[in-house]
């Protein structure tokens, strides 16, 4: 199937009824690996897409999508696209860009990943498992020992001379384990994501797992009350990621966001900086135009606790009487266009760890949340989440404790910043690709006992 | 949707390799979403999926492969690529596909596509007005429709050949209501199998106001003190608390491979036994129903739990092999790109004999949450957190003031035999369930229940 020349067809014949238009055309291929007990359980391969259209008449923009990608389905989308727009009442909305003046060069396709034969992938993920095992006996089962592959090309076309073409690819390697003592058991994860095979050990990612598993053997509760609080670095990015549309300028702009009317106001901590960044190379979130077709760049949404800008499409610009920052984002081709992060992260600050730890007589380290889908509220910033991490006594890691809450809301916590390490850490790619250091809060809530 | 030599063909290719079973799954799925932003129209997009999903089974160990490229050479390809992973020899298929008849259990009275477009509309804008005039501290509200029809067709080497239709429509209203710089939202959102006739049933005002009655309730909410506790759980969506705590733990894929808390638990009490636990997937047009589950198995109603003892679990064809146990028509998936996997469909706590209100004047001092969120579980912990959305402090026997902010923490195992009181008012809600087979519609729901003693987590005044 020649994709272009489909893509060209809708173009030619949508013009008839359609003002202006759009081809959004996503293709998938993935390959997933799953080991249990020592045998290729789990193995999964697929070569798949969809294409998106969307489309003005009078300003007003309807969208249409097919996973049916051929001749037969070229009068649908147009008839669909035309009719859907019909309805809507925003016209001062959507627009179909004509294209930036330059666009960065990003090399988002690892070659090797591909060409690594699948058999030694399989053995690399038999070897997480079998590593896991080995490593202490109280691992009693690995839940989940997977490896997965990802390939997405991007084609964005549009009546305004418009065509971008991108292509990435990434793989990440995921362990969950129980480990069981007497009565006692727990969970941990290890995982990794990665585009070059021969740069990861799997002995790492086994490691992480049992550790984390093993490390809260014999957890239990706390006294109920405010902690001196530090935030595991992938945690805080959990964090983040879950309140990341509070920085969006659509909910900002529709009243769903308490950041609105707040640019050039202290909004964190002076020691705090947030960045969103789709042209760090080492990102899993990145691009040189976003699903708009705009280019993107680096920004500080937060510098030195001051809020800088939020994140914008042409829509949500047009609004501010500014320019799009290039966050304009599709989830998917069945969705409509929105904003979302890049590669999202906090910046590292001055201290280790270890320094971050020392001063607390008296504190809790969270090494985990969960909840995260449900506990939290990003339009009142209010957050009850499910936790567990240690006690710290006298500066040091003191004993695993589990089965209590945090809560608090994430615009206080964000002022209630003391100290940032510097160990930035990134959690897995999503729709963004968030990142944090360890974060010392002055206290937070924490029920317990 | 394909010829049956075609099938035929493909199946064939798929055990070319190896295996001891093959299936394909064939899904063609229009879907609709509206949605109104402060009493604009905003988005409207329409579109359909369309796939093939080929597995083979190997004893225990499974392939699975995708696409929605259909045409026969594309197929047969992909079958080969599938069967390339095993590495033995050509199974011979004597295969003779038997068209098998399913029962009705969703009759769709008024087809989607014959409403026209502005009726939807006309939907959303009076949802709008009806949330928005509740009152005046609400300060935004977006209302959604949405609307699917996902055709299927499923056949195997077992020499089934069957085909299901099945259409869902939900409705969801979100209020936001806002005081001195703070903001509280409210949610409702019912669904059902059903065409347009789901909307003779429901009044989209009721579901308006009743998401701004929560908005409006919790802004003038204090936040919710901290400790273990009594808890009520209400009616309805408070269901989600034996889906997330127990439901999922249920599920074969945790419980064959050992790493549930549930498992090699059959015929012992496990929960009070004031609870009987069941998993319905033929409750005529429930959100969770379908008449076949998405290995072609026809659904059936599951008892998991009866007077405290446990039951059954929730059964698919592979993870049934590991047990050496049957499906129990629990096999579902989001789409064509997920292999199916034992979930849920329709689960809920069965009706007792308590009233809600003897729950609350046989409470001292206790948390009465009206309406949960979602929530979320470790199966192989049990450790469960759920967020609740509209909550109220009792006291002395009566509901003293409501609270915002709390989550429920506990161990599955746990609360199900801390479980004192079950109430008369049974009722279903509406939910997505997001596990490794995609994220697909589920009812929970229980009467009103009293758990004796629940880690509240809330927050002191800052």
């Amino acid at each position: 199937m020649d994709y272009l020349k489909l893509v060209d067809e809708i173009i030619n014949r949508g013009k008839v009824k359609l003002d202006e238009l759009e081809t959004y055309l996503v293709k998938n291929k993935s390959i997933e690996i799953g080991v249990f007990k020592g045998e290729l359980d789990r193995y999964s391969v697929s070569e798949s897409g969809g294409l998106s259209l969307r489309g003005t008449v009078d300003g007003k923009m309807g969208y249409s999508y097919t996973e049916k990608l051929d001749e037969s389905s070229i009068d649908m989308l147009i008839d669909q696209a035309y009719e859907n727009g019909k309805y809507i009442d925003v016209t001062d909305g959507d627009v179909i860009f004509e294209g930036s003046t330059d666009y960065k060069k990003l090399n988002l396709y690892c070659d090797r990943l591909a060409t690594v034969p699948i058999e030694e992938k399989i053995e690399f993920t038999k070897n997480i498992e079998k590593y896991a095992y080995s490593l202490d006996d109280r691992v009693v089962a690995v839940q989940t020992c997977v490896y997965e592959e990802f390939e997405q090309e991007r084609i964005l076309k549009n009546t305004k001379g418009l065509e971008l073409i991108d292509k990435q690819n990434l793989a990440i390697a995921y362990v969950s384990l129980v480990v069981k003592d007497k009565e006692d058991t727990q969970t941990g994860i290890g995982y990794k994501v990665f585009t070059d095979l021969t740069t990861v050990d799997y002995k790492d990612i086994a490691k992480e797992a049992v550790e984390e598993a093993i490390s809260m053997l014999g957890a239990t509760s706390i006294k109920t009350g405010n902690y001196t609080t530090v935030i595991k670095n992938k945690v805080f990015a959990d964090l983040l990621q879950a309140f990341s549309s509070i920085f969006s300028a659509d909910s900002a702009q529709k009243g769903l966001s308490l950041l609105k009317d707040k640019i050039d106001e202290e909004i964190a901590s002076p020691i705090f900086n947030l960045v969103d960044n789709p042209l760090f190379e080492e990102g899993f979130a990145s691009s040189s135009f976003d699903d708009e077709g705009t280019s993107t760049k680096y920004k500080r949404l937060i510098d030195k606790g001051v809020l800088k800008t939020l994140l914008h499409n042409w829509r949500t610009a047009k609004k501010d009487g500014i320019e799009s920052t290039g966050n304009a984002s599709r989830p998917s081709y069945k969705s409509t266009l929105t904003i979302s992060p890049s590669n999202f992260y906090v910046e590292n600050g001055d201290d280790s760890f270890d320094d971050i730890l020392n001063g607390i007589d008296h504190g809790v380290y969270i090494t985990s949340l969960a909840g995260l889908h449900s506990g939290l509220n990003p339009v009142s910033g209010d957050f009850s989440l499910s936790a567990h991490g240690f006690e710290i006594l006298n500066g040091k890691i003191h004993r695993p404790i589990n089965q209590i809450t945090i809560a608090g809301n994430f615009f206080s916590l964000l002022k209630n910043i003391e100290l940032i390490a510097n160990d930035l850490k990134f959690g897995t790619p999503g729709s963004g690709y968030f990142g944090s250091p360890s974060i010392k809060i002055k206290f937070l809530s924490i029920a317990g006992e | 949707m394909l010829e049956k030599k075609l099938i035929e063909d493909v199946l064939d290719a798929a055990l070319s390799k190896g295996g001891d079973f093959a299936e394909i799954f064939v899904e063609d799925k229009t879907n609709g979403n509206i949605k109104l932003v402060g009493g604009l129209i905003e988005n409207n997009i329409s579109g359909r999926d369309f796939g093939v999903g080929i597995r083979i089974l190997d004893k225990y160990n499974s392939v699975y492969a995708y696409t929605n490229d259909a045409t026969d050479e594309n197929l047969i390809k992909v079958a080969k690529a599938a069967a390339a992973a095993l590495n033995s020899s050509k199974v011979d298929l004597k295969l003779n596909l038997m068209k098998a008849n399913t029962s009705n259990n969703n009759s769709i009275l008024k087809s989607l596509k014959d409403i026209p477009m502005t009726d939807k509309i006309e939907l959303l804008r009076r949802g709008y007005e009806a949330a928005k005039n509740y009152d005046s501290v609400i300060s935004q509200v977006v209302v959604g429709y949405m609307e699917e029809e996902q055709n299927i067709l499923i056949a195997n080497t077992d020499g089934l050949l069957v085909d299901d239709r099945r259409v869902r429509t939900r409705y969801y209203v979100d209020s936001v209501a806002s005081k001195d710089g703070e903001m509280q939202r409210g949610y409702y959102a019912p669904g059902a199998s059903m065409g347009f006739e789901f909307y003779d049933k429901v009044n989209v005002e009721d579901i308006a106001k009743e998401a701004s009655r929560i908005a409006k309730t919790m802004i003038y909410a204090d936040y919710c003190p901290s400790g273990v506790m009594p808890v009520i759980i209400d009616n309805e969506f408070g269901g989600v608390l034996f889906h997330e705590a127990c439901g999922h733990a249920l599920e074969a894929a945790f419980v064959s491979k050992g790493t549930s808390a549930f498992a090699d638990k059959l015929g012992q009490l496990v929960a009070s036994p004031l609870v009987t636990a069941i998993d319905d997937g033929t409750i005529p047009n429930g959100w969770g129903t379908t008449n076949i589950d998405d290995e072609g198995t026809p659904t059936q109603r599951n008892v998991l739990i009866e007077d405290g003892v446990l039951k059954s679990y929730l059964i698919d064809k592979l993870n049934g092999r590991r047990m050496g146990m049957k499906s129990t028509g629990s096999a579902r998936r989001q789409s064509y790109k997920f292999a199916p996997t034992s979930r849920m469909n329709n689960t809920y706590i069965d009706a007792g004999k308590s009233t809600l209100d003897e729950m609350i004047s046989n409470t001292e001092r206790g948390l009465y949450a009206k309406k949960l969120g979602g929530g979320s579980v470790n199966p192989a912990t049990g450790d469960f957190n759920f967020a609740v959305m509209e909550g109220y402090i009792v006291e002395n026997g009566k509901i003293i003031k409501p609270v915002r902010g709390a989550t429920l923490i506990g161990k599955g195992t746990k609360v199900l035999e801390l479980i004192d009181m079950v109430g008369n008012n049974l009722k279903l809600g509406q939910g997505m369930c997001g596990a490794s087979s995609g994220t697909i519609p589920a009812n929970v729901g229980q009467p009103s229940i009293r758990v004796k003693a629940l880690t509240v987590g809330g927050r002191k005044e800052d």
